[in-house]
């Protein structure tokens, strides 16, 4: 036989636990405000105070983790953004996009020929659901996820529509807020360009083979 | 006649001041608590305007203030409009009126003609009729708004409150029969020298009944079913913005400092406290030190229990309140009997049996009223 009342007192004592632990252990309890990746692992002091401090940048994507992700961007790989673009306008994220938040159009020349990158590349941002499915489906490791989080804007249609020029991004900043992915990705990359020219040089080699072997038989025939 | 209204409006106007500015700390209090009961951390931005001085965001009540206030006021297409009006205000008016019969004594109505509304002899049933308005406007507000999540709400409201009435009528009857006056300046003298009601066991079990019921009287969690916002989308105002939202808002908290006026009255011994002897003026100072007190209990509850179902809160209302309200009186009788004996051993023995009595009634209604509810059992998921 319990005490009467006695769940009430229990959960009265969960409760005053939870309320008393966030003043004393706010690394453990606070958990929305992480800041144990800092290097000094302390908790800076006004905790939770955003902007933190005065000058501070608003949009300092070094100031949330390295496993933050909010929106996607587009990857070059320095110099030029659209020189270096990897996009290639393929639309294959904005058939996969659950939301349909990405819109693309191909670019092409003076003579009509398609060249492989986006004239239009526009990502909605007040439909995008951050599910990160076109990083995913992406062939060309052109589309990441950024961690930008201070999108707010005071023009509630246009303001919400990132276009192309916003999303580039270089492969540096890239390793700056996602290292290990970056680091990762660009592995990855390494290991399929190597790939494919190793298959490109064996398929060349063949070729080069055939035509010896052809112009061998030529030859022989000719001397027949 | 003038110096009348001069004394009338000294003794009120500070009274409506205090307690209004009360209320915007307390939404601060109660929101500051539950983010920390959640782990969160609560409104911490907002302080002095223009400066990046925050206060621990004690400016949050005065910008939600003055956003309610430039806020568009909607009233829906098929609403009846003099009574959407009427209800926000009529749900204030009667929480503002009986502050005036709490015995805070400010030491600047002292030298007053007796304006002193708290004077009145019978200020409990006064509190009592008063408050029974409450529902009045929330049922208003539920029918005006033509939305039948409103008039859920307000159907829901009016089941509770009256059901809720009795048990704390009955609790406070307990105090008006041992101190012989509905007068709660009497009630509060009768206390002095921290001859609280509460320590007694029929007052302490009053105090605990007038406690629950009074947070349902006030629609507080765990009793917040007239403005369930997971079920019925807050219920009968739904359909307010702006101002006159806020004025439901102001009232529902004026009703709970109101109510736990009352209950610091009648149990609490009202503004009595330690060093009153040497500086007079505390007595108000401990009277809102309590009140907070019970309002820090009711943020803590809020933060712990879940809703109750509407079976369950009639139930509890009807067949566990009830019964034990009307048995408290009973002891309660007895016991004033026992102690006009004036003699230690017969009061210890009243105590020891009361105690008993009645935590045997609440721990026999509490198995009573288990009935049905028992651990589910699964047929064939196993």
């Amino acid at each position: 036989m319990s005490i009467l009342g006695g769940g009430i007192f229990k959960g009265m004592a969960v409760t005053l636990r939870n309320f008393v632990g966030s003043y004393i252990n706010k690394k453990e309890r606070l958990t929305t405000n992480d800041y144990s990746w800092r290097p000094d692992g302390d908790l800076p002091q006004g905790i939770g105070d955003y902007p933190k401090e005065e000058g501070e940048q608003l949009s300092d994507t070094t100031t949330v983790t390295n496993y933050s992700r909010n929106f996607p961007m587009l990857l070059h790989d320095g110099g030029e953004p659209m020189d270096t673009v990897r996009c290639v306008a393929c639309q294959i994220c904005e058939r996969e996009c659950p939301p349909q938040c990405i819109y693309i159009e191909k670019d092409y020349d003076e003579n009509g020929k398609y060249i492989k990158r986006p004239a239009v590349f526009d990502i909605d941002v007040s439909v995008c659901m951050s599910c990160q499915i076109c990083v995913e489906v992406c062939p060309f490791d052109a589309i990441v996820m950024n961690s930008q989080f201070e999108l707010s804007t005071p023009d509630r249609f246009g303001g919400l529509l990132v276009r192309r020029d916003d999303l580039l991004k270089s492969n540096d900043y890239y390793h700056q807020i996602h290292p290990e992915e970056a680091a990762a990705r660009d592995q990855k990359m390494a290991v399929e360009k190597a790939a494919k020219e190793a298959k490109k040089k064996a398929a060349e080699e063949k070729a080069r083979a055939a035509a010896e072997k052809k112009a061998a038989e030529a030859a022989k025939g000719d001397a027949e | 006649m003038s110096l009348v209204l001069i004394d009338i409006l000294i003794a009120t106007v500070p009274l409506m001041l205090i307690f209004a500015s009360l209320f915007a700390f307390t939404t601060w209090l109660e929101r500051k608590a539950l983010a920390r009961i959640q782990n969160r951390i609560g409104p911490n931005k907002v302080g002095i305007p223009c400066t990046r001085i925050s206060l621990f965001g004690l400016g949050q009540p005065a910008a939600d203030g003055i956003k309610m206030l430039f806020k568009e006021d909607i009233v829906p297409r098929g609403a009846d409009r003099l009574f959407h009006l009427l209800a926000p205000i009529l749900a204030l008016i009667p929480a503002m009126l009986v502050l005036c019969f709490l015995p805070l004594e400010f030491p600047w109505t002292k030298s007053l003609l007796p304006v002193q509304a708290f004077l009145l002899d019978g200020a409990v049933i006064f509190f009592f009729a008063i408050t029974g308005l409450n529902t009045l406007a929330v049922f208003m507000a539920g029918w005006a708004s033509r939305n039948k999540y409103s008039l859920l709400g307000g159907m829901r409201a009016v089941a509770q409150m009256v059901s809720y009435e009795i048990p704390l009528v009955l609790s406070a009857v307990i105090v008006v029969m041992m101190v012989g006056s509905l007068n709660a300046a009497v009630i509060a003298d009768a206390q002095t020298g921290f001859n609280w009601f509460v320590f007694s066991p029929w007052g302490f079990a009053a105090f605990v009944i007038f406690f629950i019921a009074s947070l349902a009287e006030t629609n507080r969690s765990p009793f917040d079913l007239p403005e369930a916002e997971s079920e019925i989308i807050a219920g009968y105002f739904t359909e307010y913005s702006g101002f006159k939202f806020a004025l439901f808002f102001l009232g529902e908290y004026i009703a709970m400092f109101a109510i736990s006026g009352l209950a610091v009255t009648l149990f609490l011994g009202g503004g009595d406290g330690p060093g009153l002897a040497n500086a007079p003026w505390l007595s108000v100072v401990w009277f809102i030190a309590k009140i907070f007190a019970l309002i820090a209990m009711m943020i803590w509850l809020r933060g712990t229990l879940p809703r109750l179902r509407v079976d369950q809160l009639m139930g509890f209302a009807w067949k566990f309140m009830l019964p034990l309200s009307i048995l408290n009186i009973l002891v309660a009788g007895f016991a004033w009997h026992a102690q006009q004996q004036d003699s230690k051993t017969i009061t210890v023995i009243t105590w020891v049996i009361s105690l008993a009595i009645l935590y045997g009634t609440a721990s026999g209604l509490n198995q009573l009223n288990r009935g049905s509810a028992r651990p589910r059992k699964y047929k064939y998921a196993e």
